[in-house]
């Protein structure tokens, strides 16, 4: 990852959402952009040039514009249509997202044009945010990485989200998935989670 | 968390088939053609066409086979990896545009915008007005809205006409927008109405749009439960009664019908389950047949009508 200092940042054609600008790179701010926190909380996945990402849940394509700067590809798919429209706009503009107007809980939707990924990506508002990440994960490559961006209040208002932390955690366990790292986005982000794991290579 | 349909040993399934092919020939459909068996049928056509095979590919998720890009090049659709991945974008975007088109061209996207602007509007000049009232009572100590039966929007008149400057300007922008509400309430209305026609008949065409627009759409409205359309709009007072055994939401947005808010109070609620029925069922024939079904309407008004009698359970 790009840093300047204390600063993340990405290295692409700016003015997507009239970012902050610093030494001609794009400032990447974590109060914003989930993916941005964990990069400040904890290890995450390093985002390299020769990387395909599948990204769910990919609303206006603000987060997405950052990991195109770094990835070779990125896969983003997005539901609902006022977002989308932002997406399609953003695409347009870079070479390396392909945007997908689907629902994320069904893969076998868009299965058609999708490649095998290296690192799958998940920010959705859904209450059954481990099924989607298991669901999806027929894209990621084995030794490939899962980027979980639990959004406890989207699984459960009434339960303690730590409780909703846990059983997610439990589920990517039993469906065979090596967990590296879960951290709280605090302060960035409230009630949000992130859990990094891995798919074993057998 | 229901993974019953995920366990494990299906993934399992798949890594055991990445590394280990099976034997017997299968196609794999991709956007760009179909592979398998050691032979590709690349899929021609324009942009427009790829949309459509793609909406047509059924995969079964079981034994599906990530695709890859190499195979585009062996099937002759691209020349290499960059133009692979223009090829898909200009494919990617094209769908993209269509699906949002397709879901904008639903009857009630237009209205779900109008009856949200409406209700915004309403609070906009409400708080609009409270304000300038309090301005112009800066103004005029003697002042008092008590004891007058002066209705808001001749308050406002008489705040234009008797104010110079800035209030009696925003007085005037009030004024404005109200009338703008008015046109815009009609509108909705009238096209509630048309995209309503059952619905409207029995609560009229703004209650009925404001319903479909707080199930979030036609198609949802016409999938709610009565019981749920009965106090679509009673959101604080559901959860209350969900989480601390308040009395239970009695009416929601259908209180707004008159036939709710008249009813003497030991009847409302009756009146109000019996009307979302009836309510439920028009939703359906609204988005299943589109048109008013008059024997249906009659049979509903009698009965709600015996019930605002209140000589029937």
């Amino acid at each position: 990852m790009i840093w300047l200092g204390e600063v993340l940042v990405s290295r692409g054609e700016g003015g997507v959402y009239n970012e902050r600008m610093l030494g001609g790179a794009r400032v990447w701010e974590p109060y914003r952009s989930k993916l941005a926190a964990l990069y400040h909380v904890g290890k995450g996945i390093e985002l390299e040039t020769s990387m395909r990402v599948l990204y769910l849940g990919a609303a206006n394509g603000t987060t997405v514009s950052h990991v195109a700067d770094y990835a070779e590809v990125v896969y983003a798919v997005e539901f609902a249509p006022r977002p989308m429209q932002d997406l399609i706009e953003v695409a347009r503009r870079r070479k390396n997202i392909i945007p997908i107007m689907a629902d994320a809980t069904r893969p076998d939707l868009y299965a058609p044009l999708v490649e095998a990924v290296d690192l799958v990506y998940q920010d959705v508002a859904q209450p059954d945010q481990a099924v989607i990440a298991i669901r999806n994960c027929v894209f990621l490559k084995p030794g490939g990485s899962l980027i979980l961006m639990l959004k406890t209040r989207s699984v459960d208002v009434r339960k303690d989200p730590r409780e909703v932390f846990d059983d997610t955690i439990t589920a990517l366990k039993e469906a065979g998935f090596i967990v590296q790292e879960s951290v709280w986005l605090v302060p960035y982000h409230q009630d949000h989670a992130a859990i990094v794991c891995t798919k074993p290579v057998m | 968390m229901d993974l019953s349909r995920f366990p494990a040993y299906k993934h399992k399934l798949i890594y055991d088939f990445i590394l280990a092919p099976p034997k017997y020939p299968l196609m794999q459909s991709y956007w760009f053609g179909d592979v398998g068996d050691g032979r590709c049928l690349p899929f021609a056509g324009d942009a427009n066409a790829i949309i459509n095979r793609i909406h047509s590919i059924s995969t079964q998720m079981e034994i599906f086979i990530p695709l890859d890009w190499n195979l585009a090049v062996d099937c002759g659709i691209c020349s290499g990896r960059v133009d692979y991945l223009a090829r898909l974008q200009t494919v990617s975007i094209a769908a993209a545009e269509r699906s949002v088109r397709e879901h904008y061209a639903g009857k009630d996207a237009e209205l779900l915008q109008m009856v949200r602007t409406l209700d915004e509007m309403d609070t906009v000049i409400n708080l609009l007005s409270e304000r300038a009232a309090d301005w112009y009572m800066v103004r005029h100590p003697a002042f008092s809205r008590k004891y007058r039966r002066t209705p808001a929007h001749l308050l406002v008149k008489t705040m234009r006409e008797k104010s110079h400057g800035a209030l009696g300007r925003v007085a005037g922008e009030i004024e404005q927008l109200g009338e703008t509400r008015t046109a815009l309430a009609k509108e909705v209305s009238a096209r509630a109405n048309d995209v309503l026609p059952n619905t409207s008949a029995l609560i009229g065409g703004l209650v009925a749009a404001r319903l479909m627009a707080n199930a979030g759409g036609f198609l949802p409205l016409s999938r709610l439960p009565a019981s749920a359309i009965q106090v679509l709009g009673a959101k604080t007072a559901l959860f209350a009664h969900l989480k601390t055994h308040t009395p239970s939401p009695k009416h929601g947005i259908i209180f707004q019908h008159r036939r709710v808010h008249n009813a003497p109070r030991d009847i409302r609620g009756r009146v109000a389950r019996v009307l979302a029925g009836k309510l439920a069922i028009a939703a359906r024939l609204d988005y299943f047949r589109g048109v008013a079904v008059p024997e249906f309407l009659q049979l509903s008004q009698d009965r709600i009508d015996t019930i605002c009698k209140g000589d029937q359970k």
